[in-house]
């Protein structure tokens, strides 16, 4: 059994389809991507996956337990973290302070939580490691707003590890990033793969071969490919093209 | 099941019509064909020749004036609108609607034979050879076709490698102009069509010598 299941998951807005059939299964300490054409419901997908729709028909399965339909916050307590495709930084406090927020024991303390976070070495300690994960060491007092964008991508996904899930969802990581970020990118995922097990959606065929152990291809809101990226690469048309890569 | 054929449009006939007490004729589709095997099956024909009306008809959200869809022996019109799409399914170019015109309430009608669709209708599917995704997408054609299901792939061929595509992957082909279906065993026996030629034009012309 994987450790993320899904099963003939379908979703319908009124009349239009956007998932038909997905089944879909991620391995613990694994990258999993998912790839897909513009339209083809990746994002959708990605939000049935973590919580944020329920399906119409289908289910979801983490660790054993069925979690479909459960909500994003329950989801998020079993050791589910996931990033978004539009940044969701505080830009006016720090990059230790953005970690720091997100930490489970300073969230559970619930707010006023600004006014001792100077004291509160440990917080302080646990979200400085958590940046030097993301390889942001050193820019602990930089506000968020003056970190260049895939610093700031870094940092989100710093956000999410804060939480130590067993599970990070990163929503097409390299859109807006250009190459040089995105090499940098690769590396961090590469790094913290050791220490999560990781589900990537995204367009960029090449991002997706170079990390992913397996890979599944949707479109028309089906999974009409799937493989190790060696297997999906041998493919004329695929030799043939850009990867997905924007001209 | 599986002795009925896959698709049998049974001289179906979709008219439009405009006007109350003098009625004239705007369009007349006319379609009667049996395929019994799996296989992919390459439409073709210029803009408003009703293709995609022919889809509808085949899926069942569209209603003939007369005539009958078997899809594997059941008559997709008496199936309940919420499972047609488990037996026929219509995509779009890129996004999927089902829509379905309704005459009775689905209580009143049957539920559907099967769970994932046996006839797949493709409706100009978007190629692009920068992305890569075609190698995927004809993978996926013929996966269909060897687990036994149809694939109807509808292009409006613009590109020398749309024809390539339709050639590579297509076992027999669908001609439509104005209403009018024909059918043509062979790719050869598709370009031995005058209209066909003439409607693909300049894409053609180096090729078919």
């Amino acid at each position: 059994m994987a450790l993320f299941e899904a099963h003939h998951l379908h979703k319908r807005f009124a009349d239009q389809v956007v998932l038909e059939d997905i089944t879909l299964s991620f391995e613990e300490n694994q990258i999993s991507g998912i790839m897909g054409p513009n339209g083809a419901g990746k994002t959708t997908c990605f939000n049935v996956l973590t919580g944020r729709f329920k399906p119409d028909r289908g289910q979801v399965r983490f660790d054993g337990q069925d979690i479909t339909g459960l909500p994003p916050r329950k989801i998020a307590g079993k050791g589910i973290a996931r990033s978004f495709q539009m940044m969701n930084l505080f830009d006016e406090y720090t990059a230790l302070e953005n970690i720091v927020l997100a930490l489970p024991e300073v969230r559970a303390r619930g707010f006023s939580v600004l006014h001792d976070l100077s004291n509160d070495s440990g917080a302080q300690d646990r979200g400085a490691q958590v940046l030097a994960r993301i390889g942001l060491a050193g820019r602990e007092h930089a506000l968020a707003s003056d970190l260049s964008y895939g610093q700031r991508r870094a940092l989100e996904i710093g956000i999410a590890l804060a939480a130590e899930p067993r599970m990070l969802f990163l929503d097409e990581p390299t859109s807006g990033l250009g190459m040089d970020a995105t090499a940098i990118l690769a590396e961090l995922i590469g790094e913290i793969r050791k220490s999560v097990s990781i589900v990537i959606i995204e367009h960029d065929m090449r991002f997706l071969f170079d990390l992913a152990d397996t890979i599944a291809v949707i479109h028309w809101g089906q999974v009409i490919a799937q493989g190790g990226p060696d297997e999906l690469r041998d493919n004329e048309w695929v030799r043939a093209s850009n990867l997905g890569a924007l001209a | 099941m599986t002795s009925q054929p896959l698709l049998h449009v049974d001289q179906v006939h979709k008219t439009y019509s405009r006007g109350v007490f003098n009625k004239q004729v705007t369009f007349d589709l006319q379609a009667d064909f049996t395929i019994h095997e799996p296989g992919i099956v390459g439409v073709m024909g210029p803009n408003g020749s009703g293709k995609t009306t022919l889809f509808e008809l085949i899926t069942g959200s569209n209603n003939p004036t007369a005539g009958q869809v078997l899809v594997c022996g059941q008559d997709i019109h008496q199936v309940r609108s919420d499972q047609r799409d488990r037996l026929a399914i219509h995509y779009h170019q890129s996004y999927q609607v089902r829509h379905f015109r309704k005459r009775r309430p689905n209580f009143m009608l049957q539920p559907s034979h099967t769970d994932y669709p046996m006839v797949h209708l493709f409706d100009e599917p978007q190629f692009n050879t920068q992305d890569g995704y075609i190698g995927f997408m004809l993978d996926f054609f013929r996966r269909l076709r060897d687990e036994g299901r149809l694939v109807v792939l509808c292009v409006h061929p613009n590109e020398p490698f749309h024809l390539q595509i339709m050639q590579e992957i297509c076992e027999r082909y669908i001609f439509v102009q104005h209403g009018r279906l024909s059918l043509a065993p062979t790719y050869d026996g598709l370009l031995a069509n005058p209209d066909v030629t003439a409607y693909l034009g300049d894409l053609v012309g180096g090729q078919a010598a």
